[in-house]
């Protein structure tokens, strides 16, 4: 848990998340894009549980299900449920060194996009295979460098 | 406790909007708040043709300039040649007593952004319902049919591409007026002609456009090439593929299509309440 945390670097983190979730990634590659978003989600309820929850994650993923044009309400509800998890296993997370915690980044942007894929498949999305989890995968390979630069941002202007 | 909340919320929202389309105006104000992202996601691209811009040479400009302008006296030919051709066909067709084909408005739209989910073909484009687009509108770019608006918010709206799977034109040949309907079919470069009888009459390399038939999209568009047949014996259907003409995943500039219909019954609406006299029902222009 960081000590101090930065409202501005939260903001601009979120908003550059929703940027690089639209924009800026090579189209053929987009199967392998990070779930940016999710990230961001992931890293801030890890470093300040008090602050951010379960409500402000749903909000975020209700802006991302805007961006994607999904139903609203499916990439709400897998925000809010990485939210709920990280908040249960932030204690142990903490004690876990990198690459535990890219694992841990890895399963957790799964089940979310494991329950987002679930929930198209019963709304009428055609099935590809187990392609969808590729975001999670690039996720935690990113991971480490996410966490290395929002933990010195934070250090800085917090 | 919380979790429970967000679940009950997600569910009540995701019926809401998938089965009875209740939240179009909350997801059309958050669309709006987040135009800026779809700009900012822009803008990379538009400080490098800037940069690309203060670089050119005179003599490139030049170049190109001359390119232009020898573009331009062509197609101003072949747009003589149109009015011509175009005003002969209204003749023969108030002849013939149908009513006149009117020609199309346009505006010119960019891409700003392309859908984040790799598994549907859409794009956002920089115009909204503020610049009169409206859900249904045809898009095309400068070959061919590109697609149709999907959803409007006051400064973009997005676009779903042909060669979404879920989405269909209905098309004809132009050789001979066949009609059938093209199916996308999640690929960009290849799309799928269905419910062509074995003994219908298409070759490959016959050009399909739009049969303006769903009401839909404007009849007379270009949207695919036939590309290849293959007949399996026993089958009541050939299979048929085609290759879109529009650049689905390159044009950045792409038209916005205003009807005829269209625009007739905006204005009926906005001259209706002025005059306060009933307006009478516009026919079909087609």
């Amino acid at each position: 848990m960081l000590s101090v945390i930065s409202y501005p670097v939260f903001a601009f983190s979120i908003v550059l998340a929703l940027v690089l979730s639209s924009s800026l990634f090579p189209v053929e590659w987009f199967e392998f894009r990070p779930e940016w978003l999710g990230l961001m989600v992931f890293y801030w309820t890890f470093r300040a549980p008090a602050q951010f929850g379960i409500l402000l994650a749903w909000c975020l993923g209700l802006l991302l299900d805007v961006l994607e044009a999904t139903p609203l309400g499916v990439n709400a509800l897998g925000m809010g449920v990485i939210a709920f998890l990280v908040l249960t296993i932030h204690q142990r997370l903490r004690m876990y060194p990198m690459p535990q915690q890219c694992l841990m980044v890895f399963l957790l942007l799964g089940i979310n996009q494991m329950l987002v894929h679930f929930i198209k498949q019963i709304l009428g999305a055609d099935d590809s295979g187990f392609s969808y989890l590729w975001p999670a995968l690039t996720s935690a390979i990113v991971w480490p460098i996410v966490c290395v630069v929002l933990d010195n941002l934070n250090r800085k202007l917090g | 406790m919380r979790l429970l909340l967000i679940i009950v919320l997600s569910a009540v929202l995701i019926v809401a909007d998938s089965r009875f389309n209740q939240v179009t105006e909350i997801r059309s104000a958050i669309g709006t708040g987040l135009a800026p992202v779809h700009w900012l996601g822009n803008a990379p691209s538009e400080l490098s043709d800037w940069v690309a811009g203060l670089f050119t040479s005179k003599d490139e400009l030049q170049a190109e300039n001359e390119e232009l302008r020898a573009r331009l006296l062509i197609l101003e030919r072949r747009a003589l040649k149109y009015a011509a051709l175009a005003s002969e066909n209204n003749e023969l067709r108030r002849l013939m007593n149908s009513s006149e084909v009117l020609d199309d408005r346009v505006i010119v739209g960019e891409v700003v952004a392309v859908s984040p989910d790799p598994f549907s073909h859409e794009v956002v484009i920089n115009r909204g319902s503020r610049d009169g687009v409206e859900v249904g509108q045809a898009i095309l770019d400068a070959n061919g049919l590109m697609g149709q608006v999907q959803q409007t918010s006051s400064f973009t709206s997005r676009v779903l591409l042909v060669s979404d799977s879920s989405h269909a034109v209905p098309v004809e040949v132009v050789r001979n007026g066949l009609r059938a309907i093209l199916l996308g079919n999640g690929d960009t470069d290849s799309l799928e002609l269905v419910h062509v009888p074995d003994t219908a009459d298409i070759r490959e390399g016959d050009l399909l456009v739009s049969s303006g038939l769903g009401g839909r999209f404007p009849k007379g568009y270009p949207v695919a090439e036939v590309d290849r047949i293959t007949k399996e014996q026993g089958e009541p259907f050939v299979k048929i593929e085609a290759t879109p003409l529009a650049k689905l995943n390159k044009s950045r500039l792409l038209l916005v299509v205003f009807s005829p219909e269209q625009e007739a019954t905006d204005q009926a609406q906005e001259t209706a309440p002025a005059t306060g006299a009933d307006v009478p029902e516009q026919d079909e222009v087609r």
